[in-house]
């Protein structure tokens, strides 16, 4: 039996029928049309279905929408400011972090979420808030330097 | 792509009523809480439940709280909390150092301490140390509520004590003796989303600063059914003069306490040896921290 839910996305309130069965990844692209958010694995394996919700970044093809209620959650296109990018998507077009794009939306969260929290995240620190994220063109180098650039971007 | 089965879905809003549900549905109702093992083993079609009871919107199982010196520990806590909480990182240091290499960061946000115990699995990461500290569960069903020592809790792979119509709730660890230290080591192909290929907790508690051992315990991980204490190395230790050849001589003795299997993260016999490494090394990281080093 479907359930009526609110799911708070990117600032704006949804209110959404769902069988429980369908995920919060399949929510988003499917009923509201978020299709930055996109589905890897779909076991919680790759990242690439990383959204933010409360505050913590998390594979939204691990949690049931019915979880999501009432949560708050961002996705990539709520970060950018209209026309104007999110620092840190900047920083990934600058230094080519972006390869075939599938792991940039959940990378891109990731890192935001990171730099939220540590403005000044270390090598290591980069790398280890990023480990939940895989990149099979294997362009980590450039996504940790993109990250780093973006943690100075931010603070001017 | 991975689809989930269909289920219906219960959100209880208090313990009492989650307990009611569950008896109600006899066995084919599963709790779910973080859903980063369930969803996965349904989405690969491994378990099938008609129902699935929610338990996150009921308040009072997400908190830490300092309980007579003791910690109490919420089954809803999210495990990268036990990370975090400045509490846990000071009493219980062992725990959260287990906690920071369980999973992955996105796993890290959403899975619980409670369904890492529950589950039950060999290789888990929480149990261990929650064994080294001598941590009971809180199980609470319609009629009665009991606290089982997590040392009896598990049976086997994906076997505990709980009960059908049992929910775990909190997790309990009583103030630690004075000169008690903790460590826990994950012997990992890579540093994040990786299950143990071996992993031991050790904990000392120690007669005085520069005493003698009172109490030792040796958890090992990834080498039984379910996590073991290695107990004659822990009856080596004994009354002893702590030092790096009584750890090492310990260590010889767990790597003949386990018994692993070979399969794809390693072979039976190097396991067994990573059993003596750890063992070691853990107990040293165990006396620095007792120490207050």
């Amino acid at each position: 039996m479907k359930k009526l839910i609110t799911l708070i996305v990117n600032k704006k309130a949804f209110e959404v029928a769902v069988e429980p069965n369908r995920t919060l990844a399949q929510v988003l692209r499917e009923d509201l049309g978020f299709l930055g958010t996109k589905v890897g694995c779909g076991i919680g394996d790759c990242g690439a279905c990383t959204v933010v919700v409360d505050g913590r970044p998390v594979n939204s093809c691990l949690v049931l929408a019915v979880q999501a209620n009432g949560s708050e959650i961002t996705t990539i296109e709520g970060i950018s400011e209209g026309a104007e990018l999110h620092p840190v998507q900047e920083a990934f077009v600058e230094y080519g972090a972006i390869q075939c794009g599938f792991c940039t939306s959940g990378m891109i969260l990731s890192a935001k979420t990171l730099l939220d929290r540590n403005s000044n995240p270390s090598e290591p620190e980069i790398r280890a808030a990023l480990s939940g994220n895989l990149c099979r063109c294997t362009g980590y180098q450039k996504i940790v330097e993109a990250v780093h650039a973006a943690a100075g971007m931010m603070k001017k | 792509m991975h689809l989930l089965p269909k289920f219906d879905y219960y959100e209880p809003r208090d313990i009492g009523e989650a307990c009611k549900l569950l008896s109600q549905l006899k066995g084919s109702a599963r709790i779910i809480a973080g859903g980063t093992d369930l969803l996965v083993n349904m989405k690969k079609g491994l378990s099938a439940p008609g129902s699935l009871v929610g338990i996150g919107k009921i308040p009072g199982i997400s908190e830490i709280e300092p309980v007579n010196g003791g910690i109490s520990i919420g089954a809803h806590l999210i495990i990268q909390k036990l990370v975090e909480f400045d509490l846990i990182r000071k009493k219980l240091s062992i725990l959260s150092r287990a906690a920071s290499v369980l999973g992955s960061p996105l796993v890290r946000n959403r899975a619980t301490i409670g369904g890492n115990i529950v589950n039950a699995r060999p290789a888990a990461d929480l149990p261990p140390p929650l064994i080294a500290m001598g941590a009971r569960v809180r199980l609470k069903s319609r009629r009665q509520e009991r606290e089982v020592p997590l040392d009896r809790f598990f049976r086997g792979p994906g076997e505990t004590a709980i009960k059908p119509g049992e929910v775990l709730t909190h997790i309990v660890i009583d103030a630690l003796p004075p000169f008690t230290g903790g460590d826990y080591v994950k012997l990992m192909h890579r540093r994040s989303l990786e299950i143990a290929i071996v992993a031991v907790a050790s904990r000392i508690t120690l007669d005085g600063p520069d005493g003698v051992i009172r109490d030792a315990r040796i958890i090992l991980s990834s080498v039984a059914p379910k996590a073991t204490h290695a107990v004659r190395a822990e009856k080596a230790l004994i009354g002893e003069r702590p030092s790096e050849r009584l750890f090492e001589h310990a260590g010889q003795i767990a790597a003949t306490e386990c018994t692993p299997i070979d399969d794809v993260r390693g072979g039976a016999g190097y396991r067994c040896s990573m059993v003596g490494v750890l063992t070691k090394r853990t107990l040293s990281g165990a006396l620095r921290e007792a120490k207050g080093q």
